[in-house]
């Protein structure tokens, strides 16, 4: 390492070398921003005001993109219900591919806690929920005016699976099923039916948040309320492997997680009178699956659809909503019909143009 | 029974061992039973984020052949150790004959064991095992250290280039180019000259000019419309700054002029050669960065090595894993047996997340956790060494000041034991909902998990604090220093490595949490990766989390297990990071 031969490259030298190759890189490779530049300017017009509700998410979309190009852009914020969230993540998965300025984020909180956390206080322009507004929800957005419409997103039948190895229960009538889910449930199986086995039932179901809750406890118990003696879980998952794992275990939950793992559990067929019909898309879509076959909505707020890109995506999911390889296919929902659909949409339409004036 | 009688009879001399041995083999068990637990979760979510169940066997024995086998070789040679070899060559190929017997005796005796053969529990039991042994015993000879060194740093640097890439994702890398510009630039070179002509006025100048660029810099983004292209910008900020270090850090090691040149070139070169490629998942002309960080420790490492004619044998190594990577896909190709599928593959890693399984991907969420855990380290790391400053340095033991300290000793040391949901419901009240920064946003995100591990960087950081030994101080006291000159040049230098290992560790954390994400409003999904820190994020336990809840099982099983692998990816090359800038600080003071 002794210096035995001088140095040819000098510091001088070097900087000089380096100094050149730059100013000539820069002459060579500029470029000029149009509009204003891209990150930075979206940002502080988000942190401000969000406490006020329904203002707020509009400062996002409007100062980036310049009103004249036609391509979309903005955020898209979605919550609610965990059985709509497959469904819309895979309509906005189609709709980001066509729009990549448009960034969409779903939730999966469940309807209630979507409404009363997002939705009613103006942090979400969209909730799924897997049945109608309630009055309080409904209480809560007019205190914070947030206005909202309601669109059908598909049908679903609420499915009660039992074991595999459960031979007994395959068809049950409501008033059974309501015998296992009210607050003052039955014990035994045997409670339930004479001839079924003395054996204690192990119920799996939603929790009190869900959607599929709230339904449930509307259409098959009524004034009887929901047991609170049963496992409660936002994850259908949870549900699926606690009535795989043991043998007199019942529980409920959305079609398309049944419709995906048809080996893992039973379905029961409900009995409403006119004989035992097993859930599928085929009877759901006819309406012979009753009282459990039900629609799914999402609620887009109307201020929101005031920004164009939102009242887009609104139009593409509706349009969406008969298109029987994604929604059955893909995500294992009914599709609507095409009068559905042509009745949703004009349901939108209304709104968007009260909302862009 | 027997042990008391015998004791009994022969008095005082014999002691019953029985005790012993039971309460030592025991306590084995006890040590081992979280890691075997552990340990058969992790085989089972590698085999199915790799799909090594459905993997012909014949596939896995040309590559054991073509690749394992020699990379075994090489450590071997390395170690030197004629008895290891044995040993080694013994295990290997015992374990193969033990494995199979075990296995099958199990499956025919006792119960099948679902989705494992004998020949991926020989991979993991045996080979793994043996392969990691011979690694760190080939490591610490000449040889070994020059070959993993080559890969290690090499691999370590691109890491390190694509993590600071991503962020560029969401920083504005114009205002960026001002303020390199106009602040690092001016400021390193007042610091240069003040170092070069010993001038303090000039040292001390070097904040004040730097500050004053970056102030100015940011007015003059809007202004300034015509910026230099993105690869120019890396090549700038990051590829001459890069290649200049790696030249400086040559010389001041005792190379030549000649040979920091050639160092500095090296990297610049591969700076350059970022400038005409790149991937869609980082931003415009980012690959100068990595290039650039992978070339200069690789460049360091090549003229460490050739310059100390030891161990440049090892330089062979990344040929052996070439050529056996190579000759493996061709053997593989000419017989034509099918490799496995792995839902762990580039796609994976660069593609926005899918209705469908084979599709769907971690791009957005990756580049979520990396943003939040970029700004979580700077924000714990500020507060922690603060407070831990505060409550070591200053503060008295007895009096007013004494009493108010130890109260809030005492509520940090609590704090580390609240629930992660407490701090979740913290950030949405506070961040969230008070201050405005916004539902489930990086910066409501940052903030939170910033609070939620500050209790371990702050008792961390004051552990390493208190571990300088007072002499230290004292004798920075003797020679008239003030209290904030020995905090500065004698304890934070003398106490970094525990700091930063504290700090890394804690943030190992904060990657993986997810309730007070869920807390605070953080998306399930995004397609699309965050456009800036105000912006709704998604995270991979986030993710993941809402994937495992998917009906389709190629979620559950194939997509879920190929995330826990690419989070547990990311948390062990943080930790690793860690332990390499530990044992490097420990080193250097």
């Amino acid at each position: 390492m002794a210096p035995s031969h001088p140095d040819r490259l000098t510091r001088r030298n070097a900087i000089k070398a380096i100094g050149g190759a730059g100013a000539i890189g820069l002459a060579g490779c500029t470029e000029t921003e149009s509009g204003n530049g891209n990150g930075n300017g979206g940002g502080n017009g988000n942190g401000g005001g969000s406490s006020d509700g329904s203002g707020d998410g509009s400062s996002d979309g409007s100062d980036g993109s310049d009103s004249g190009s036609d391509q979309l852009s903005g955020e898209i914020n979605i919550a609610g219900s965990s059985t709509v969230f497959p469904l819309m993540t895979a309509v906005a998965e189609d709709f980001s591919e066509q729009n990549p300025e448009v960034s969409i984020d779903v939730s999966s909180t469940g309807s209630g806690g979507g409404f009363s956390n997002f939705f009613c206080v103006g942090e979400t322009d969209f909730n799924n929920a897997s049945r109608p507004i309630q009055e309080e929800e409904m209480n809560l957005c007019s205190e914070n005016d947030v206005e909202y419409v309601e669109l059908v997103a598909a049908t679903d039948a609420l499915t009660i699976v039992i074991n595999n190895d459960n031979d007994f229960a395959t068809e049950m009538t409501v008033d059974e099923l309501s015998q296992i889910w009210q607050s003052d449930a039955a014990e035994t199986w045997d409670e339930v039916r004479d001839e079924w086995p003395n054996e204690e039932i192990d119920r799996y179901g939603a929790a009190d948040t869900s959607g599929t809750y709230d339904y449930f406890l509307e259409n098959v118990m009524g004034e009887a309320g929901h047991t609170d003696d049963y496992q409660a879980t936002e994850q259908d998952n949870t549900i699926a492997q606690g009535v795989a794992g043991s043998e007199f275990a019942i529980g409920y939950f959305g079609f398309a997680y049944w419709f995906q793992n048809q080996d893992q559990i039973t379905p029961v067929a409900v009995d409403n009178g006119d004989g035992p019909v097993e859930p599928s898309l085929k009877t759901a879509s006819s309406g012979e699956y009753q009282p459990l076959s039900r629609p799914l909505f999402t609620y887009p707020s109307i201020s929101s659809l005031a920004e164009e890109h939102i009242a887009e995506f609104a139009r593409y999911f509706v349009d969406q909503t008969d298109n029987e390889e994604l929604v059955a296919g893909d995500v294992g929902y009914v599709p609507a019909t095409q009068e559905t659909k042509e009745e949703q949409m004009q349901t939108l339409e209304d709104a968007i143009e009260q909302a862009q004036g | 029974m027997a042990v008391d009688r015998e004791r009994a009879g022969a008095g005082f001399g014999e002691v019953s061992r029985v005790k012993g041995v039971a309460f030592r083999y025991v306590s084995f068990g006890a040590s081992i039973v979280g890691l075997v637990a552990l340990a058969t979760l992790l085989v089972y979510v590698f085999i199915d984020a790799f799909d090594l169940a459905n993997t012909n066997p014949v596939w896995l024995l040309v590559y054991f052949l073509t690749l394992v086998v020699p990379f075994i070789g090489f450590c071997l040679y390395s170690a030197g150790d004629r008895a290891l070899t044995r040993r080694t060559a013994l295990v290997l190929g015992g374990g193969l004959v033990a494995t199979a017997v075990a296995f099958e005796a199990i499956e025919l005796l006792i119960t099948p064991i679902p989705r494992l053969t004998w020949q991926l529990a020989y991979l993991f039991v045996v080979v793994a095992p043996v392969v990691s042994y011979v690694v760190f015993v080939g490591a610490q000879k000449p040889v070994g250290a020059t070959g993993f060194g080559l890969l290690g740093r090499t691999l370590g640097g691109a890491v390190l280039g694509t993590a600071v890439a991503i962020l560029f994702i969401v920083l504005d890398m114009r205002l960026w180019f001002l303020v390199f510009t106009l602040g690092v630039v001016p400021a390193g070179a007042a610091r240069a000259y003040g170092r070069y002509r010993g001038s303090g006025r000039a040292l001390g100048l070097s904040i004040p000019v730097g500050v004053l660029g970056a102030v100015a810099a940011v007015f003059l983004r809007d202004v300034l419309r015509t910026y230099p292209t993105p690869p120019f910008i890396f090549i700038w900020t990051f590829g001459a700054p890069i290649a200049l270090a790696a030249g400086l850090f040559v010389l001041n090691r005792g190379g030549t002029r000649r040979s920091a040149a050639a160092v500095g070139g090296v990297s610049l070169a591969a700076a350059a050669v970022g400038t005409v490629t790149g991937s869609s998942a980082l931003p415009e002309g980012s690959a100068v960065l990595v290039f650039a960080a992978a070339a200069a420790p690789l460049a360091i490492h090549l003229h460490g090595v050739l310059d100390a004619e030891k161990g440049r044998v090892g330089l062979v190594l990344p040929v052996i894993l070439g050529g056996g990577v190579l000759l493996g896909a061709a053997l593989v190709g000419a017989f034509g047996i099918p490799g496995p599928d792995p839902w762990l593959d580039p796609g994976y890693l660069t593609e926005a997340p899918s209705r469908t399984a084979v599709e769907a991907g971690l791009y957005p969420a990756i580049v979520g956790s990396v943003i939040i855990i970029a700004l979580v380290a700077v924000l714990s790391f500020v507060l922690g060494v603060g407070a831990a400053v505060f409550l070591e340095e200053y503060t008295a033991d007895t009096g007013v000041v004494g009493a108010i300290a130890r109260i809030i000793q005492i509520n940090i040391a609590n704090l580390a034991a609240v629930p992660s949901v407490v701090y979740g419901l913290l950030g949405l009240g506070l961040f969230a909902n008070l201050l405005g920064f916004g539902f489930g946003t990086a910066v409501t995100a940052a903030l939170t998990l910033s609070l939620l591990i500050l209790p371990i960087t702050v008792i961390s950081a004051q552990e390493a604090i208190r571990a300088v030994p007072d002499e230290l101080r004292q004798g920075s006291y003797a020679m008239g220093a003030t209290r904030w000159q020995t905090t500065k040049k004698v304890v934070l230098p003398e106490a970094m490595p525990g700091i930063l290992t504290g700090t890394i560790l804690a943030l190992g954390r904060a990657i993986g949490e997810t309730a007070p994400l869920i807390m605070i409003g953080a998306a399930t999904t995004v397609f699309s990766a965050p456009s800036n820190v105000w912006s709704r994020f998604s995270a991979m336990p986030m993710q993941i989390y809402a994937w495992a809840n998917f009906p389709q099982a190629e979620f559950r099983y194939g997509v879920v297990a190929a995330g826990v692998v690419t989070l547990l990816i990311v948390l062990l090359s943080m930790n690793t990071t860690a332990i390499i800038v530990r044992n490097k600080l420990e080193r250097d003071s």
